[in-house]
């Protein structure tokens, strides 16, 4: 039969040496864990940090631990590389953290990441199109903002924006919600010519375009004849779109004339809202006016050569 | 004895292969060829989205993350020019200052985006997309690699057109869409 080995607490083994080899292997046993504790404890500096920060609200780490150690972050406009004490609070300031975006933060081997969230909507930017548009058209007018924070971030939570056109004391608005920082809206133009003010804002942020509102189409064109020495002379009378606002000058308008000869065409500009031309002379012709899709009156010209 | 030396022998030859076979490096592969980009244009509005428009939007993007990731890599603002505009050029143009002050660097081994257009305004000059990216990020002090990660990141990029051209004005980085 096999001798029990000796075991610390049995009296049947305490004999002087065992009792030592014991204690010693007892003491080794409690300063080997005393050891891993300081050393966790000096090294140990496990990250503390939230998943998202308000952009230029910077940040408090705390750290555990003793020594010196070397902090990492890296992120949008961000790069630092700082020798830092553990047991202290460490420190980001607003700079630090003001670009929205992911971060990497790295101390004494520890990784953590987190997302710098956009502020409240300072900024804008704003397309407007087009510069200039046909008075009295539906949903020819576009807008489109983007709202941006202090720092340039791109705001991601909704935000109201209001669109506004105004021209001539005529003002229409429409108010549009933002997702994932854009928002855009389509609006008629006024019945009115003129430049319209065409605004969006939204929180503290307000832009401004111009939008250049021009007459239409001539709404109807109206000429009369009368003969001249060399010829037939015809002219309109003042030509205005559907709304009664003045066709641009510099508008073609072209008249025709037909008749036994043939068919005789003169392209003219419109000059103070009037186009006139001179047609060769004719005894029987007949004589029409238009100005691009629409068709004015008709002349059954009667006279001598 | 003898099957057991051999065996071991064998295995010794084919680490020999393998350490010789040539391995790609990183940033040859990053100065190499453009990500991949797989655009969906379903929930793209108000405008519809034309054909040679969504090439190129795929295309530009493409090079975009090519530059960003050699420029972040090499410490080079001159390469974001061709391919950033506006606070996204702003922002990379700091993050590159910052990094040579601190003598740190990025490298971006990307594996690919997923994008999806989600805005494409009335006017035509402006797109909005959501891209998962699936990236290995590493930050490198030196030669000494910092933290490395496997990551799939959530990005909001606003594109505009400019030049000849689909320009990046901004790229920022969301927890999740």
């Amino acid at each position: 039969m096999r001798e029990p080995k000796p075991r610390c607490n049995q009296k049947a083994f305490a004999s002087e040496d065992i009792e030592n080899v014991c204690k010693f292997g007892a003491m080794t046993a409690v300063a080997l864990l005393l050891l891993c504790c300081f050393a966790i404890a000096t090294h140990a500096s496990e990250l503390n940090i939230p998943a998202t920060v308000l952009a230029g609200s910077g940040l408090t780490i705390p750290s555990s631990g003793s020594g010196s150690a070397t902090l990492y972050v890296s992120g949008p406009g961000t790069a630092i590389k700082r020798k830092v004490q553990l047991g202290q609070a460490i420190q980001l300031s607003g700079g630090d953290l003001q670009n929205a975006g992911r971060y990497v933060i790295s101390l004494d081997g520890d990784s953590a990441t987190l997302f710098v969230t956009a502020g409240a909507v300072q900024a804008m930017a704003f397309l407007a199109r087009p510069s200039r548009v046909p008075a009295d058209t539906p949903n020819v007018i576009s807008g489109t903002a983007f709202v941006f924070d202090r720092y340039q971030n791109l705001v991601m939570q909704p935000q109201p924006v209001k669109f506004e056109l105004s021209v001539n004391g005529e003002t229409v608005d429409r108010i549009a919600t933002t997702k994932d920082g854009v928002a855009y809206a389509k609006l008629d133009s006024s019945k009115k010519e003129g430049a319209a003010q065409f605004t969006a804002s939204s929180g503290s942020a307000s832009v401004r375009r111009v939008v250049q509102e021009v007459a239409s189409n001539p709404c109807n064109i109206r000429m009369s004849a009368e003969r001249e020495k060399n010829g037939i002379l015809v002219r309109t009378d003042p030509i205005r779109d559907c709304a009664g606002n003045p066709v641009p000058d510099g508008t073609i308008v072209t008249f025709t004339s037909t008749d036994s000869q043939g068919k005789s065409t003169v392209d003219a500009r419109l000059k103070r809202g009037i186009a006139e031309a001179q047609l060769p002379p004719s005894n029987n012709a007949t004589i029409s006016v238009a100005s691009g899709v629409v068709v004015g009156n008709e002349i059954q010209w009667r006279g001598e050569r | 004895m003898k099957t057991l030396s051999r065996l071991a022998m064998a295995f010794a030859a084919l680490a020999a292969l393998v350490l010789t076979v040539p391995r790609p490096n990183a940033s040859l592969v990053l100065a190499a060829s453009a990500p991949a980009v797989s655009l969906n244009t379903a929930n793209a509005g108000p405008r519809a989205l034309e054909d040679t428009t969504e090439k190129a939007v795929a295309r530009d993007y493409a090079t975009a993350w090519q530059a960003m990731a050699e420029a972040l890599d090499q410490n080079r603002a001159d390469l974001l020019s061709g391919n950033f505009i506006g606070a996204a050029k702003d922002k990379l143009t700091a993050t590159i200052e910052e990094q040579q002050k601190s003598g740190l660097h990025q490298r971006i081994l990307d594996q690919g985006h997923q994008v999806d257009l989600v805005f494409y305004s009335p006017e035509g000059s402006a797109i909005e997309v959501h891209d998962r990216a699936r990236l290995q990020l590493q930050l490198l002090d030196g030669s000494k690699v910092i933290h490395s990660e496997d990551a799939t990141v959530h990005y909001v990029a606003l594109l505009t057109a400019a030049e000849n051209a689909w320009k990046v004005r901004v790229l920022q980085a969301v927890p999740s869409f």
